[in-house]
């Protein structure tokens, strides 16, 4: 192994001191959310789990009402993921590739939507949609958070689209195949790496969001995941070494994703980044 | 063309829903918003129409909206001249390494970025705590005991500590961002600069932060939106405390519409913000492009 300069060891220290301030507040919570809640307060700063408490997870699982919660969070984040492939999906290639008067007009309004901060529409929006019925529903979460991430997924759809030559979809026209055959067949499996892209944006998005969560939905059996941790504010709220236990499942799963996905993730944003 | 890609069903089928929901989510909420921060609306009952008495209430009577304007902003400051100065050097430094250790390391940095804002919230206020939080014990340690003290309710430092937590939470975005840019200079302006004697420093200064530009300018946008929304954090740890040390816009607007049942003043703070925002997004967008035609 070559020597390191004094100035490089210099950089690896600073860049591993940043990589621990990053790291070490999800070590601290994960080490206490293994003790019982009143070592919390001694004087040591980690106290490794001689005695690890798993039971404080199943105490988490069942008074953070994670099972219930975490379902929630699924249906709110698949369908509007589903809504948001599809929408963004017709609406680039309507915009990129069909010969029609409005487009220029569409496409503009779509990307509108990125400019628009997401808290105006919040107080509005809780009347509005309370006339539809849709207060405390899931489509009270699945519809703006649908609404407002078409504009990045067809910003991103567009520039996939456009690096694809139009032969394969002419030849299949000649051939007689319809316009749902052509985007479904041969356009979509094409621009599959645009469908893992915005998915996961789409997910990371919809997952973590919290205010329209918490004003449009009031019933404790509507509630999506990060729920579980306000249920500690109350009743439980001694009990630190559980209500780290929830965070630990809560953060586990975007954690886990990013991991598997974390090159898509980062292609994404630097997509997003240099067209943004 | 042939008629399948000019069909106006088939432009119908594949723009309207899409659209349709954009003006059902976006549109008509924000016309409303206009609609009810002209009344005295609480959110139930009646209503009378006030005309602009709001407004004035919000630029002239409400000494709140202005200290949560003034928070809002130095967040942004912060967030610009702090967070995004940081995450451009170390993005540089990391573009320097090999590919293995960048890579580690770039994994590392992301991670408080992709976990729910209540996690990080509920994650920092324990770590300030008082009692038993690491931020004190790790002062402690290092014989600093003078300065343990409890960071989020003690109004000196509760607007700090709030802004620490935001900033901390974005910055592996704006590193993403800045890393990804850097990785699009060719190569060959890095080699120009330095067959003309230039060192690091003048490299960076001189050939790679004005390519770098369009990037800046991006993510200086982004941070606009970002920092000028910000309400969760607050709403999940000092709820604007103490003593308004620490109201945000959007947080303050939320506030008055469902704790004080001022619903139509809400929306009035609610449009005044968004003018303010779109205000501050042109400028920024014009100035920036005027530095980037410069070069």
């Amino acid at each position: 192994m070559k020597k390191l300069s004094i100035g490089q060891i210099i950089i690896f220290f600073f860049l591993i001191l940043i990589a621990l301030a990053q790291l070490f507040p999800l070590f601290w919570l994960f080490n206490y959310s293994l003790q019982k809640s009143s070592n919390l307060f001694g004087p040591k700063l980690l106290d490794i789990p001689v005695d690890p408490q798993w039971g404080n997870y199943a105490k988490a699982w069942i008074n953070g009402r994670i099972a219930q919660y975490l379902t929630n969070s699924v249906i709110v984040v698949a369908a509007s993921i589903f809504f948001i492939l599809l929408f963004s999906f017709t609406i680039a290639y309507a915009c990129s590739r069909m010969q029609w008067k409005l487009r220029k007009v569409v496409y503009n309004f779509v990307l509108l939507g990125m400019v628009i901060p997401i808290h105006t529409t919040l107080l509005p929006n809780f009347i509005w949609f309370s006339k539809f019925g849709l207060i405390d529903t899931h489509m009270s979460l699945i519809i703006p958070y649908t609404a407002f991430f078409l504009a990045f997924s067809v910003l991103m759809f567009t520039g996939f689209l456009h690096s694809l030559p139009f032969a394969m979809e002419e030849s299949a026209y000649l051939d007689g195949a319809g316009l749902g055959t052509i985007l479904l067949k041969i356009v979509a499996p094409m621009v599959k790496p645009g469908f893992v892209t915005v998915g996961i944006m789409a997910f990371l998005n919809s997952w973590n969001e919290f205010i329209m969560a918490n004003t449009y939905l009031a019933s404790e059996t509507k509630r999506t995941l990060p729920f579980s941790i306000i249920r500690f504010e109350g009743e439980y709220a001694s009990d630190y070494a559980v209500q780290f236990a929830c965070m630990v499942i809560v953060a586990v799963i975007p954690i886990a994703l990013y991991f598997i996905f974390s090159k898509r993730i980062i292609a994404g944003v630097t997509a997003g980044s240099v067209k943004g | 063309m042939n008629q399948l890609f000019t069909s106006k069903k088939n432009i119908l089928w594949l723009v309207g829903p899409g659209v349709l929901i954009m003006l059902f989510a976006i549109v008509a909420p924000i016309l409303l918003s206009v609609y009810y921060s002209l009344t005295d609306w609480s959110g139930f009952g009646a209503k009378t129409f006030i005309g602009l008495a709001n407004y004035k209430e919000v630029l002239f009577q409400d000494p709140t909206f202005w200290r949560s304007l003034y928070n809002a902003l130095l967040l942004l400051v912060v967030t610009v001249f702090i967070q995004n100065v940081l995450a451009f050097i170390l993005a540089a430094v990391l573009n320097q390494l090999k590919e293995k250790y960048s890579l580690v390391l770039r994994t590392i940095y992301f991670v408080p970025a992709i976990l729910t804002v209540v996690v990080i919230t509920k994650l920092w206020t324990n770590m300030m705590n008082p009692n038993y939080g690491m931020i004190n014990k790790l002062l402690g340690a290092v014989g600093l005991e003078a300065w343990q003290h409890s960071w989020i309710s003690d109004p000196k430092t509760a607007l700090g500590a709030v802004i620490f937590i935001t900033v901390w939470h974005g910055f592996g975005w704006a590193l993403l961002f800045y890393y990804s840019g850097l990785t699009t200079v060719p190569q060959e302006l890095h080699e120009a600069a330095v067959v003309d004697g230039a060192g690091p420093f003048k490299r960076y200064t001189a050939v790679v932060i004005p390519y770098m530009l369009p990037v800046i300018q991006a993510v200086i946008i982004i941070d606009i939106t970002s920092c000028l929304k910000q309400m969760e954090i607050i709403l999940l740890s000092t709820e604007g405390g103490p003593g308004n040390t620490t109201q945000f816009v959007a947080y303050h607007l939320y506030e008055q519409a469902f704790k004080f049942s001022r619903y139509g003043y809400g929306n009035a703070i609610s449009i005044v913000f968004v003018i303010v925002a779109l205000t501050i997004t042109m400028l920024a967008q014009k100035y920036l492009s005027q530095a980037n035609e410069k070069l």
